[in-house]
């Protein structure tokens, strides 16, 4: 019989890390230690510049890797909450403490909703303020003033008819829910107009595409919290074909959108199984740098931060920062959906806590 | 087989493996467009997660 | 002398040419076998049963220089003693076809039990895919090729070979994807169906579209298509 030469298998095999496994609570609390610590060590880069209202500040730089931040955030506190709830479980108390203390971070630069609202007052028809502002809602962290400044744009015709991906239409139907608006369309209706909402031929899948169907799930979910939110038929689709397109990523070496695969598999109503992640984990945590960080695609070949923000290349901050959050997010939610498969603490290797395999 | 010329036998003994080969073939590499464009791409999908803020001019 | 995968490329061109016709005639041209016999022998034993297929699937009696040149394969390139799986198969499969094709004329080689097929059902579905891509020429329903131990094996597995397909495209190995779809095509079943939000039929003509230069590929897409079309069913 001949080998399976390039396929996954082989490739998962020669990254295996065999003191680890991957359905384990403490494997998953390793890598969202290791990415937490290194999104605190980065903290200054998050930090938004004091000239962040000026139209010639790159909000996609600014704004951008904040909003992720603190929409990330909100996600592992509830999710480590979950998990350190079921457990019992110090170390996963500690990691709902630190993501919520990276929230609160992010809520301060913000100041406490204050620049969303001149944002929001400088461009008064965008939805990205909204959109950021509903982490923070979703999370509790509310300012009555910019829910009431919002309140009547989302009123207008205009704003029902902002020309969007459907995807992004269901983030602004979720932020309109969070930040207790009226919703302005029916996302059942907009769910069947995204790419994954249409259960499209599996092997026209691309990353565009892939990214389409992570953030139309991360919606319907409310990243992650409400499985419910993902009908039967599009559940059943998703269990079929997130084997191959794991497969594939890795292959190709997409890590932030595995990263976002992982999200989605843990957000089912059926979450993915633990037979079928744990290779696809194995190897996505032997690509992390020995800093808990994750880069985005490719070889990891980058140089050391440069501190830049808007000049010069990118930098090491630049293309991992997003994955690095993902990675987290992925881990949490993996481990909670273990907690809702009634997987008990020590099941597997639980110990390894003890044993400092977290970095 | 044994009749044949020495020569005759070299060639299909090569000719044998070579459809041994061909009847066994590995797995071709997988080829991947995305990864040359990624870093055009990564912007886009990246601000996805949240929202693509509208474009602006860059200092 | 040309080199095998010419050679072999050539004749997946005549099967295609034929099957896609539909005409009651020969693969391989009686005037073609020249100073090139060894390696047209060679090549009919790479293509090995997808030779006789255009007969098989339309139902025409083989053509009498055709059997002669699959008999000839079957006794010049046997399976050695270490073998691998995918040799031992196809040669079964070669036999099989004989077999069937020109009863009258059963040779002692054409004898012999089926090799093993147990290890399909340990394989992954990546690795059951290449395999079974790689023994695309087997891809033949039951019903007009007679009983598989290897279509029995592959049958409750269409989930895993459809996931191998999207894989395969994806990976933009056109082959796999052709060879795993006539695979589909043949293994879609109400106890075992292909789910429907693959897109099959699409998936074909664009894996035909793609990769369809290399007759191989072509091969194989045409012969899935026939399939869904209900020839032979």
């Amino acid at each position: 019989m001949t080998a399976h030469t390039a396929g996954a298998t082989a490739r998962v095999e020669s990254a295996a890390a065999p003191e680890q496994d991957y359905a384990d609570y403490a494997a998953h609390g390793g890598i969202v230690r290791g990415a937490l610590e290194w999104v605190t060590a980065h903290q200054d880069r998050f930090a938004l510049p004091a000239d962040v209202s000026d139209p010639r500040t790159d909000l996609n730089w600014s704004m951008k890797p904040l909003g992720e931040l603190a929409r990330l955030s909100t996600s592992i506190t509830r999710t480590a909450h979950t998990v350190a709830e079921h457990l019992h479980d110090e170390e996963w108390r500690r990691l709902a403490r630190h993501a919520r203390g990276l929230l609160d971070f992010a809520w301060a630069e913000i100041a406490e909703g204050r620049v969303l609202l001149e944002l929001a007052r400088a461009e008064p028809h965008a939805t990205y303020p909204l959109e950021i502002y509903s982490a923070f809602a979703s999370a509790g962290l509310r300012d009555e003033e910019f829910e009431e400044f919002t309140g009547a744009l989302v009123r207008t015709r205009a704003w029902a008819f902002t020309e969007q991906q459907p995807n992004r239409r269901l983030g602004v139907l979720a932020a309109e829910h969070h930040a207790r608006l009226p919703s302005h369309d029916d996302p059942t209706e907009v769910l069947r107009r995204t790419w994954l909402g249409s259960l499209p031929e599996p092997w026209t899948f691309d990353v565009a595409a892939g990214y389409a169907l992570t953030h139309t799930v991360f919606h319907l979910t409310d990243w992650g919290a409400r499985p419910a939110g993902v009908p039967a038929d599009l559940n059943r689709y998703l269990h079929h074909w997130l084997p191959c397109w794991l497969d594939t990523c890795l292959e190709d070496q997409q890590w932030d959108l595995t990263c976002e695969l992982l999200a989605v598999g843990a957000s089912l109503p059926a979450p993915y199984p633990p037979d079928r992640y744990r290779p696809v984990w194995r190897e996505l945590a032997a690509r992390r740098a020995a800093d808990g960080s994750l880069h985005e695609v490719g070889p990891d070949t980058e140089g050391p931060d440069t501190e830049g923000r808007d000049d010069g290349p990118p930098d090491r901050f630049t293309h991992r920062y997003h994955s690095t959050l993902a990675v987290a997010f992925a881990a949490a939610l993996t481990a909670a959906a273990l907690t809702a498969a009634g997987v008990p603490a020590h099941g597997g290797r639980a110990t390894a806590f003890q044993a400092g395999a977290h970095r | 087989m044994s009749t044949l010329k020495p020569e005759t036998r070299d060639l299909q003994k090569s000719l044998e493996e070579d459809v041994e080969a061909a009847l066994n073939p590995g797995e071709a590499q997988g080829y991947y467009r995305d990864t040359r464009e990624c870093a055009a791409l990564l912007l886009i999908a990246g601000a996805a997660l949240l929202s693509p803020p509208a474009p602006r001019p860059k200092k | 002398m040309k080199n095998l995968s010419g050679a072999v490329c050539d004749l997946a061109s005549e099967v295609v040419s034929v099957l896609r016709d539909g005409d009651h005639r020969a693969v391989i041209s009686p005037n073609g076998q020249g100073p090139d016999a060894e390696l047209g022998v060679a090549a009919v034993r790479v293509l090995g049963a997808d030779v006789l297929l255009p007969s098989t699937l339309h139902r025409h009696p083989a053509a009498p220089g055709d059997l002669r040149l699959v008999r000839e394969a079957v006794r010049t390139f046997p399976p050695g003693g270490d073998a691998s799986a995918s040799t031992e198969w196809s040669h079964w499969a070669m036999r099989e076809a004989l077999r069937r094709h020109d009863p009258t004329a059963a040779a002692p080689q054409l004898s012999g039990a089926a090799p093993d097929a147990a290890w399909l059902s340990r394989l992954s579905w990546q690795e059951l895919t290449h395999q079974l891509a790689v023994l695309g020429a087997l891809a033949v329903p039951p019903a007009v090729a007679g009983p598989s131990p290897v279509v029995a094996a592959a049958a409750p597995r269409t989930l895993d070979l459809a996931r191998g397909f999207v894989r395969a495209v994806r990976r933009r190995d056109w082959l796999q994807a052709a060879g795993a779809g006539r695979w589909l095509a043949v293994l879609d079943s109400d106890t075992s169906p292909v789910p429907a939000t693959l897109g099959l039929d699409a998936g074909l003509d664009f894996v035909l579209r793609m990769g369809g230069a290399d007759p191989r590929v072509a091969l194989h897409a045409h012969a899935a298509r026939l399939l869904r079309a209900g020839a032979a069913g």
